[in-house]
């Protein structure tokens, strides 16, 4: 089923910025922090939203006709006060919160520095920490050839919701400002991520006081499964997913394991 | 007129087929290296540059770049450095273009200050200061800086430069990159408030607009060729000047043209084809295009233009796989006797209105006794035919050091 998804705009940050968020469903609220990749609404969200109000803030200068929004967020602490400030816009109390990737990082660093935002927090293979014997090839994925950012992402890049999250416009002019686009936000999303998505996360994860799933693909190309212990370790009573058959778009490669994951969490 | 010696340091002794497994820069494997040719390649540099000056140049110039093969100089001004010393004792009144220390990839942009301030002091006041962005390979890359600030990093610094250049006490700086308690550098530029300041860029319209505005020299390095963009490029750039009230001045514009000169057309071809194919190929062709422009790098709207572009492809693209006759055909390299040179030079340099000429006559694997054959003619044979060339027009270069304004005489092909 495909929810009716709405935009909002809401003004943060002393009015400078005008954030959008993607608005489907009904009941408790439950935020979704996308990737590196920029926005999107994959059919995770819309099982999310059957039974949930579903929030899906766009980082700053992704959204299209705002580039230069990003301009207006200096440092990744900034990025933090802004959501905060967008949820409480919002008027949401305590949202349950999922993270995806770099959406991850942000939505584990929001529960850390503010451990009473949310009530519980998903973490899809998220970026945040760095083990030298584990590097994770952000650089190389963002600066390589397009065609091999698949190998990074799925281990099933065939699958349907591979090719539909990577669907490009066939019309010449739209192509152009579509590539243009998830360029640029790609370039939006790393300004808080590059070269090493390292924040110092690892030091302050004992601050998280929520429920937390942490969910990971066996044969992520991204962030290696050995991160999944590493913040499964750090946050007390969290509990650790990992799937077999899968890399680093858990949603994607398997959608029904990853579900049941996500589902059960929830309703748990 | 003014015509100077640009000069890169690649390594010269690229193998066969490098460019098919390996990229040029960032990852180029250093197992390639024999240490005794890269000493050879190192100094080889220098002592053509120095074979520049004494030949009758007007100018030398070099650029930088870390972690490639096709240009080993992470930092120019220390071979700058050597060539203003050196000059200065042979009496040779050359001008030194640095073009330069990359002002979006830096992370200390005082030492900039400081080193160019310098150079300008031991070379007597000869200095041309280049301030160029940064390619995206080397500052979001090698230097791993995010590639969305690279251009706030930029303007920040050329800011904290100019006025650490020019202000008479210390001062606090608070940037967004960059904090300092106490700026005050010794020593400051010979020239003042700064030596000349030369920005090379694309040609987007955003930089032309910025060079124009602040009255400076816009530097275009053709790779592609003057044929197939250089049109395009200096025809926004001469509107751009004249929409803000810019006179047209061909000293406001430099250009650089990849050149090889022998006694003959036939000659030049057997000397140089094999060199400038490989250089083409090994060097800027094995540059992945995803390294030219990390997301973030370029503006939106500058990526959505290029892709709708309908405008003729430059040669950049087709580097790694150029062969002679394209690489002539497109001018990306002018070849032949010096008549055909000195032909093909002047006849863009007059319909583009050039009138900072830089000529790079060492290209990838060609050898040292061939490269100062390449000066020799060219300084002997081809440039007395295009100093002359705005003499008539009466332009006044304001953006040449007065300390080098003096004709060098012309030591021709003996030199």
């Amino acid at each position: 089923m495909t929810a009716a998804v709405r935009d909002e705009t809401v003004e943060v940050w002393d009015s400078r910025l005008r954030l959008h968020v993607k608005i489907a469903g009904d009941g408790p609220p439950q935020l979704f922090f996308h990737s590196l990749a920029g926005p999107a609404w994959p059919p995770l969200l819309n099982r999310l939203a059957e039974r949930h109000t579903v929030y899906a803030p766009e980082h700053p200068g992704t959204s299209p006709g705002d580039p230069q929004a990003i301009r207006e967020v200096q440092t990744f602490w900034e990025l933090l006060l802004v959501y905060e400030e967008l949820i409480g816009k919002l008027g949401l109390e305590r949202p349950a919160a999922i993270g995806q990737g770099f959406g991850g990082m942000v939505a584990a660093d929001l529960a850390v520095s503010f451990p009473q935002l949310f009530s519980s927090l998903v973490l899809l293979s998220p970026l945040g920490l760095w083990r030298d014997d584990a590097p994770i090839p952000l650089m190389e994925m963002v600066s390589g050839p397009p065609a091999e950012v698949l190998k990074y992402l799925y281990a099933y890049p065939g699958s349907e919701a591979a090719q539909a999250a990577q669907a490009m416009p066939g019309d010449p002019a739209q192509l152009a400002k579509a590539i243009a686009q998830a360029t640029w936000n790609v370039g939006c999303t790393t300004k808080f991520a590059w070269p090493i998505a390292d924040h110092g996360l690892g030091r302050r994860l004992h601050r998280v006081q929520v429920p937390t799933l942490i969910v990971w693909g066996r044969e992520d190309a991204l962030v290696p499964v050995e991160y999944a212990k590493e913040f499964g370790s750090r946050i007390a009573g969290s509990r650790v997913e990992v799937l077999d058959d899968c890399g680093h778009v858990v949603q994607a490669d398997q959608p029904e394991r990853s579900w049941t994951a996500i589902s059960g969490f929830l309703d748990g | 007129m003014k015509v100077s010696l640009f000069e890169q340091v690649p390594y010269r002794y690229m193998p066969e087929g490098f460019e098919n497994q390996h990229n040029s820069v960032v990852t180029a494997p250093y197992q390639i290296v024999e240490p005794a040719r890269m000493t050879e390649s190192l100094f080889s540099a220098y002592a053509e540059l120095m074979h520049g000056a004494r030949a009758g140049f007007d100018g030398i110039c070099v650029t930088e770049h870390s972690q490639s093969s096709y240009d080993i100089s992470p930092n120019p001004t220390l071979l700058a450095s050597a060539v203003a010393c050196a000059t200065r004792a042979e009496q040779l009144d050359v001008a030194i273009t640095v073009l330069g220390r990359s002002l979006g990839k830096t992370r200390e942009p005082l030492k900039i200050a400081e080193e160019y301030a310098l150079l300008d002091g031991v070379s007597g006041g000869r200095l041309i200061a280049g301030f160029p962005v940064g390619l995206s390979y080397d500052a979001n890359l090698n230097a791993s800086l995010p590639a969305i600030e690279t251009r706030e990093r930029y303007r920040e610094h050329r800011e904290l430069i100019l006025k650490a250049w020019s202000e008479p006490r210390p001062f606090p700086w608070n940037g967004r990159f960059e904090k300092y308690g106490q700026v005050n550098i010794w020593p400051r530029p010979v020239q003042q408030p700064h030596p000349p300041i030369w920005i090379p860029g694309t040609g987007s319209p955003g930089t032309l607009r910025d060079i124009l505005a602040h009255d400076y020299v816009f530097v275009y390095l053709s790779w592609d060729g003057p044929k197939l963009t250089g049109r395009q490029v200096f025809d926004r750039y001469w509107e751009l000047a004249d929409e803000l009230g810019r006179d047209r001045n061909p000293y406001r514009l430099a250009f650089l043209q990849v050149v090889a000169v022998s006694e003959t057309d036939e000659r030049a071809e057997r000397e140089y084809a094999r060199h400038l194919e490989a250089h083409y190929r090994s060097g800027l062709g094995a540059i992945p295009h995803t390294a030219m422009a990390v997301p973030g790098y370029a503006e939106p709207a500058a990526i959505e233009g290029m892709l709708r572009s309908a405008g003729p492809a430059g040669m950049l693209s087709r580097m790694k796989t150029a062969t002679y006759s394209e690489i002539v055909d497109s001018q990306v390299a002018i070849v032949g006797s010096p008549a055909t040179v000195a032909d093909q030079i002047e006849a863009f340099v007059r319909e583009f209105r050039i009138g900072n000429l830089l000529v790079m006559l060492q290209n990838g694997s060609m050898p040292r006794d061939l490269t100062e054959k390449n000066i020799s003619l060219f300084a002997g044979e081809v440039l007395p035919r295009l100093r002359p060339i705005w003499d008539a027009e009466g332009w006044e270069n304001h953006w040449w050091p007065r300390a080098a304004e003096a004709v060098p005489e012309a030591a021709g092909g003996a030199a």
